[in-house]
């Protein structure tokens, strides 16, 4: 029995935690490569033309996957509790797919975490389909929590020690499958790195603690994903340089909070890059240049 | 008794500016003329131009490029310091006017502000997807009306009520203009109405939600334009600065960056005389399909650039296959 793994979207955030729990399965998991034309261009194709880029490479990646696995793992996120809600495209993820893919066949559970134990019930549900006992399916969960909990950890200490870098540190308040995708975010890291910036990632920053932070920006907002994007700001505030806040267009939930963001973030200098399918290397060049000559000069004129 | 000097090329999607400065940055030579869309005869031709306007004293040491061809530029001369537009643009104008705060830039294809506090560039921003106030829509139009763009400006001044014409978008204002123009506007109102889109037009996307603070510099070819400038006076309530080298201050700039060089060697003006090639091809390697631009001097590879990987590495002492 192999599963596929699409690698985009909620992949970026729990890739140990679904590794882990089919392998304890007894499960063969393969998983979509890095995103590349190819994989785009065939997302773009299959999606409706208002579909926000993170989608339709994401179906990009299912097509990839359609014949290489028995099943797909698609979730389904609604919320992880009172006040917090993902984005309309994780509610709506397994029937977008279920609709462009009728032919394949879907695994996936769902996150309502205003319902007690909502994504345990959802993983033994998920064994019971691939006819796994429920003591089996427990343990393997548990395993899996703890590989996923393990590398957050790990995570989150590499960063740390990259907050004491010399060079310019550069926080990138981005979606993780943006900013971590190999066609989306990939090149601008890689300009980034190349002028002598850091990159210190919101997303491994500590979830719950970003989320708490959030509310010194607003208390209002309730998508979670963007609030642990803009948490690590007040967060990290100390031991940054400058704030990139890296989108896709056209991301609803971006598009609202970065202007919060834009408008509240008045002490450090924050550039707005949104990337598109039809991006130009040019463009994305020159305004790299100039935040990080930006981070230089003010390195050289205000610290001795 | 040889003077030293350095070179800076700007050259953008519309025209190619080059200079030539010396030690203190006092310009002895200048060109300015189209791109017409091959950056590399554009610069042959600037840089001839500015050999003929320089004494034989004169030694250029260090070779500066920006400008949206400024990679290919910089191959192509061996500049020493290749650097975006903005910076380029910020450090010419500080040379000139070093208590300037704010600067205006309209180019042919983009438009920037620019934000300085003592002397440092503290913010920026550039317009994104849109061209609709830049110097291609002012072109346009004047094609359009049947007006050379030279004349744009002095016409503009002329008119004592300019029409009201949309400015949210290019493809609106001009058939905003069509219409005005059809139900009987004379053609100078409409001339200094659309220089005022492009001013409202420019505050709306690319000033959104900066502080404009005075002194404000206006520079890039547009502020040629006599009725622009005047529109953003009106607009901002405060005079602009237009230096009369204004569309030179990205190449003045790039020179400038580039002082610290000081070649050994000085730079060969008869470069202007090799053949210079390009050739793009998209690379198979893999799903990703970088198109790969191989750059050749006299038939044999300078550089390329493009791929994202090392299968599209195009092997170095390659000659060009005609």
């Amino acid at each position: 029995m192999t599963i596929g793994l699409p690698r985009a979207l909620l992949y970026y955030r729990y890739e140990r935690l679904w590794k882990t729990f089919f392998r304890e399965l007894g499960c063969d998991v393969v998983t979509s490569p890095e995103t590349n034309q190819a994989i785009l261009a065939q997302g773009v194709a299959l999606s409706v033309g208002e579909c926000c880029l993170p989608v339709k490479v994401y179906l990009g990646h299912v097509a990839y996957l359609a014949n290489h696995c028995d099943h797909i793992l698609v979730p389904r996120f609604e919320t992880l509790g009172k006040g917090e809600e993902f984005c309309v495209r994780f509610w709506g993820l397994p029937d977008i797919v279920r609709s462009t893919f009728p032919a394949v066949s879907l695994l996936g559970y769902n996150l309502q975490g205003h319902k007690p134990n909502s994504q345990a019930l959802g993983f033994l549900h998920m064994g019971a389909q691939l006819g796994k006992s429920i003591p089996k399916t427990l343990q393997a969960y548990r395993r899996a929590l703890l590989a996923q909990q393990q590398q957050d950890q790990q995570a989150e200490a590499r960063q740390q020690a990259l907050l004491s870098s010399s060079d310019p540190r550069i926080l990138m308040v981005s979606q993780p499958y943006i900013i971590r995708d190999g066609l989306m975010g990939a090149p601008l890291v890689h300009m980034l790195r190349q002028q002598g910036g850091v990159p210190i990632y919101a997303d491994s920053c500590g979830r719950s603690a970003c989320r708490d932070g959030a509310k010194s920006l607003s208390t209002d907002l309730y998508w979670t994903l963007n609030k642990e994007m803009i948490g690590a700001i007040p967060l990290t505030r100390p031991h940054i340089d400058g704030i990139m806040l890296v989108s896709a267009f056209p991301c609803g939930t971006d598009s609202l909070v970065n202007e919060l963001v834009l408008r509240r973030v008045r002490d450090l200098p924050v550039v707005q890059i949104v990337l598109d399918e039809q991006q130009g290397e040019a463009g994305l060049q020159t305004r790299v240049e100039c935040f990080m000559d930006i981070l230089h000069e003010r390195k050289r004129a205000y610290e001795p | 008794m040889p003077q030293s000097a350095s070179l800076g090329v700007d050259i953008g999607s519309v025209s190619t500016k080059g200079v030539v400065v010396d030690q203190q940055g006092r310009i002895l030579a200048s060109e300015y003329l189209w791109t017409e869309g091959d950056p590399i005869s554009a610069t042959k031709k600037v840089i001839s131009s500015l050999h003929r306007q320089l004494s034989h004293e004169v030694q250029v040491r260090s070779v500066g490029t920006t400008g949206s061809a400024r990679r290919l530029i910089g191959t192509m001369l061996e500049a020493d310091v290749v650097k975006n537009e903005i910076t380029a643009h910020a450090r010419g104008t500080l040379l000139r006017h070093p208590d300037i705060r704010t600067i205006i830039e309209i180019g042919g294809q983009d438009s920037k502000i620019i934000l300085i506090s003592e002397g440092v560039v503290t913010d920026y921003a550039m317009n994104t997807l849109c061209a609709a106030g830049t110097g291609a829509f002012l072109s346009s139009q004047a094609k359009r009306l049947g007006i050379p763009v030279e004349e744009l400006g002095d016409m503009a001044l002329t008119s004592k009520n300019p029409s009201k014409i949309a400015a949210r978008c290019t493809v609106f204002a001009e058939s905003d203009m069509i219409h005005k123009a059809q139900i009987g506007h004379a053609k100078e109102d409409l001339v200094a109405g659309l220089c005022h889109a492009v001013v409202s037009n420019y505050l709306n996307n690319v000033g959104k939600g900066k502080h404009i603070e005075g002194p404000v510099a206006f520079q890039g070819g547009v502020s040629k334009n006599k009725g622009v400038s005047q529109a953003f006076q009106s607009e901002l309530g405060q005079e602009l600065f237009v230096d009369e080298d204004s569309h030179l201050m990205g190449a003045l700039g790039a020179a400038l960056l580039s002082r610290s060089a000081q070649r050994a060697k000085s730079f060969d003006w008869e470069i202007a005389d090799l053949a210079f090639q390009t050739r793009a091809h998209t690379c198979g390697g893999c799903g990703n399909h970088c198109e790969i631009v191989s750059f050749y001097r006299d038939g044999s590879l300078l550089d390329y650039w493009g791929n994202r990987c090392e299968m599209g590495q195009v092997s170095k002492g390659s000659q060009i296959i005609s």
